[in-house]
């Protein structure tokens, strides 16, 4: 081995650099790798977490956009129930109010008819009396005397039946 | 010019262990990558700054190379111990060419030289990485699958097991002589230019070392994870 020799090759520096090398294994192994192994780890799961989350998200968006028009749609198909119902119970509420408002005007008139016909009787009624009034006067003029209770109201009677005609 | 020297410079001797230069430059090596991941995981967030960026980058590259060749159950066991070696090597040959490294002395030897510029550092990682993807083989196909990997019954496959035999231990000089005659040689270009002309000269030279640098510490890396996967799988002819 004169060949080791001439290179200076010594077992014991063989073996101090192997143990060299193996505290340096143990010491990188420790504080090197397994650290930044762990980091790249938690990061490939979390992008991969992340990927998944944001397909979970798409797809959730796309089930309320398709549940947000359906939604509008039957809203929709509401809002023009609700705007007929609405427009039928108008028509209805205009119908039975025109009725009721017909109804009163013909009540109106009726009753008008009939307060004329009471003035009108009451008026007549007045009339009577009073020219009953007149008569008597103007026959104690005419006469010159008083008459009975009973003439009196012979006259008035006939009077009053020639004044009608 | 500079005497080329193939052995590394002793500084001393800590009991029976020679402290040469390489070795020194080794544990700074380790102590700056310590300091770095310290810094990196002291504020490992989930959105990365700039140096976290950089080593998720790395890291994340060096994974999925190792899951795509050794499959995700496998890969968490040979991903540390690869990419240690390329952290290991990279640093070690970009820290062996800051300017100026090899010009302190002490003792009147250089206190610095590039950990990978002797054979006794290359050697042992290359030791290393043969041992750990036996230790992988073992482990994986169980004892009887891995002797069957070099010797069987059948005579040419008794005689291809053989050569693959001795192919292990050609990978183990491959690994370690590659490496050390990339960087050394390299050290001694970079010497050499600078002995001749040491303004601007150097330069395209430097720039070249660092693609050295971090090819050789890609190559060791990329050679080690395909003998690992290479040698826990079954061999083909038990499929016959």
């Amino acid at each position: 081995m004169e060949i080791l020799n001439q290179f200076g090759v010594q077992p014991v520096l063989l073996a101090a650099q192997v143990v060299n090398f193996l505290i340096l294994l143990f010491i990188l192994n420790k504080l090197l790798y397994k650290p930044i192994l762990r980091v790249l780890d938690e990061r490939k799961k979390r992008i991969e977490d992340s990927l998944k989350n944001a397909e979970e998200i798409e797809k959730r968006l796309n089930e309320i956009s398709e549940r947000e028009a359906e939604m509008v749609l039957r809203s929709a198909k509401e809002g023009e129930k609700i705007i007929k119902e609405a427009t039928d119970y108008a028509a209805q509420l205009i119908e039975d109010s025109r009725k009721e408002y017909e109804r009163l005007i013909n009540k109106g008139m009726i009753d008008a008819r009939r307060v004329g016909q009471m003035e009108k009787d009451m008026i007549m009624q007045q009339a009577k009396s009073g020219l009953g009034e007149i008569i008597s006067l103007a026959l104690e003029k005419v006469t010159g005397k008083i008459l009975s209770q009973k003439d009196q109201g012979q006259i008035i009677e006939k009077t009053i039946k020639e004044f009608k005609t | 010019m500079e005497k080329v020297v193939l052995k590394p410079e002793i500084l001393g001797y800590f009991n029976f262990l020679p402290i040469t230069n390489t070795l020194l430059v080794s544990w700074i090596v380790i102590m700056v990558l310590t300091i770095i991941s310290f810094i990196v995981a002291s504020k490992v967030k989930k959105v990365p700054d700039k140096l976290q960026n950089i080593f998720e980058l790395v890291i994340d590259f060096g994974y999925s190379l190792v899951s795509d060749l050794a499959g995700p159950q496998k890969a968490k066991v040979f991903f540390p111990i690869v990419v240690t070696f390329f952290f290991f090597i990279l640093f070690a040959n970009l820290l062996g060419l800051l300017p100026g490294f090899a010009t302190i002395t002490f003792k009147h030897e250089p206190l610095f030289r590039s950990m990978n510029s002797d054979l006794n550092m290359t050697l042992a990682l290359a030791l290393t990485s043969a041992f750990l993807t036996h230790a992988f083989a073992l482990r994986y196909l169980g004892v009887a699958d891995y002797l069957k990997k070099w010797f069987t019954l059948n005579p040419i496959f008794l005689f291809v097991g053989l050569l693959e035999l001795i192919g292990e231990f050609t990978k183990i000089v491959s690994l370690s002589f590659r490496l050390f005659g990339n960087i050394f040689a390299g050290e001694v270009v970079l010497s050499t230019v600078a002995a001749i002309f040491a303004f601007i000269i150097p330069l395209p030279f430097y720039l070249l070392e660092i693609i050295v640098g971090f090819v050789q510490a890609a190559v060791f890396m990329m050679l080690t994870l395909v003998f690992m996967v290479l040698l826990s799988e079954k061999h083909e002819v038990d499929h016959n």
